[in-house]
C-alpha cells in the first residue's frame, strides 16, 4: 500500500487521513496554544535550557529572556497552521513543516504527560492511558512518514555550503 | 584621530610595569575565549531516530551517513556533539534546535 503522505510534482504535500483522525488532531492541538502561554508543566520539554546546570544559570537567563517569546511563537504559529488546516487535502511547503513542527510538539507534550520511557511496553487496552497511548503512537506514525517524505528531497551527501 | 608618532595612547601602562601573575590572568582569559563552543544533542525516549537524523541534515546540511552516525551516537551514548563555534554561533544553533523540538545544550570545549 503506498504512503498516506506524498509530495505532488507541483510541489503540494497530499494528506490522506480519516476525518476522524483530522478532528482528533485538531482537538488536541486547539488546547497547545493555550498550555504554552500559561507555560504548563506539559509544555516545560518544548522549552530546554541551553546552558544546563547552576554554573552558568546567568548566561540560562539570558538566553531564556533572548528567544523564549520567539520560541513559542514558534510553537504556537505552528499549532495553529496545523488547527487552520486540519481538513484540507493538500498542504503548501511551508504548511507541511508547520504541521511536522505541531506534530512534534504534540508528542513531546504527550509523550511528557504519560512519561514515556525506551522499551515501554504498550499499556494494557483497560490501562487509563491506553487512549492517550495510541494518539501518542498515531502521532510517531504520522510524524515517521513526515519524515520520509521530507528526507527524500534532502541531498544524500549533504550540503556542501554547510549551515543554513 | 588623536596620538603622533612615536607615542603609545594615553594610559596603557607599560609592559613591565605588570606583574607576571596578572599577565598569565590576561592570557589565560584570552585562551577561554578562544576555546570553542560545542552543542550536544542529548538522548530522549520521545523524538523518533528518523526526526532527529532528519533535522541534522536540514540544519546542518550533513550528509545522510553523518547524520545517522550522529543520532547513533546519541541514542547509544546518550548524547552527541552536532557543531561547535563561537558561543554566538553555537547558540544560535542550539535555538534553532529548541524549534525543531531537540534537546540541545551548549558547553565550551576543555
Amino acid at each position: 500500500m503506498s504512503s498516506p503522505i506524498r509530495r505532488r510534482r507541483d510541489g503540494r504535500y497530499v494528506i490522506r487521513l480519516d476525518p476522524s483522525a483530522r478532528t482528533v488532531l485538531a482537538d488536541l492541538a486547539r488546547q497547545l496554544p493555550a498550555a504554552i502561554t500559561a507555560r504548563d508543566p506539559m509544555v516545560t520539554r518544548l522549552f530546554p535550557p541551553a546552558y544546563p546546570g547552576t554554573e552558568l544559570a546567568g548566561a540560562e537567563q539570558d538566553y531564556r529572556e533572548l528567544v523564549d517569546s520567539a520560541l513559542e511563537n514558534h510553537h504556537i504559529r505552528a499549532v495553529e497552521v496545523l488547527v487552520a488546516t486540519s481538513g484540507a487535502d493538500t498542504l503548501s511547503e511551508s504548511e507541511f513543516h508547520a504541521w511536522l513542527d505541531a506534530v512534534g510538539s504534540l508528542r513531546l507534550v504527550l509523550g511528557t504527560r504519560l512519561d514515556v520511557h525506551e522499551d515501554m511496553e504498550d499499556p494494557d487496552p483497560d490501562d487509563p492511558r491506553a487512549p492517550e497511548y495510541g494518539l501518542f503512537v498515531f502521532l510517531g506514525e504520522l510524524q515517521h512518514l513526515m519524515v520520509e517524505v521530507l528526507a527524500e528531497a534532502l541531498p544524500e551527501e549533504g550540503r556542501p555550503e554547510g549551515p543554513l | 584621530m588623536a596620538g603622533g608618532a612615536g607615542r603609545g595612547p594615553v594610559g596603557v601602562v607599560p609592559p613591565e610595569t605588570v606583574p607576571l601573575e596578572d599577565l598569565e590572568t590576561l592570557l589565560g582569559e584570552d585562551t577561554a575565549t578562544d576555546r570553542p563552543w560545542l552543542v550536544i544533542v542529548w538522548n530522549d525516549p520521545i523524538n523518533l531516530m528518523s526526526y532527529v537524523t532528519y533535522v541534522l541534515q536540514k540544519l546542518f546540511g550533513y550528509s545522510k551517513e553523518k547524520a545517522t552516525a550522529l543520532m547513533l551516537d546519541v541514542h547509544h551514548k546518550g548524547r552527541a556533539v552536532v557543531s561547535s563555534g563561537t558561543r554566538e554561533r553555537a547558540e544560535l544553533d542550539v535555538y534553532r534546535l529548541h524549534e525543531h523540538g531537540l534537546w540541545a545544550t551548549m558547553e565550551q570545549s576543555t
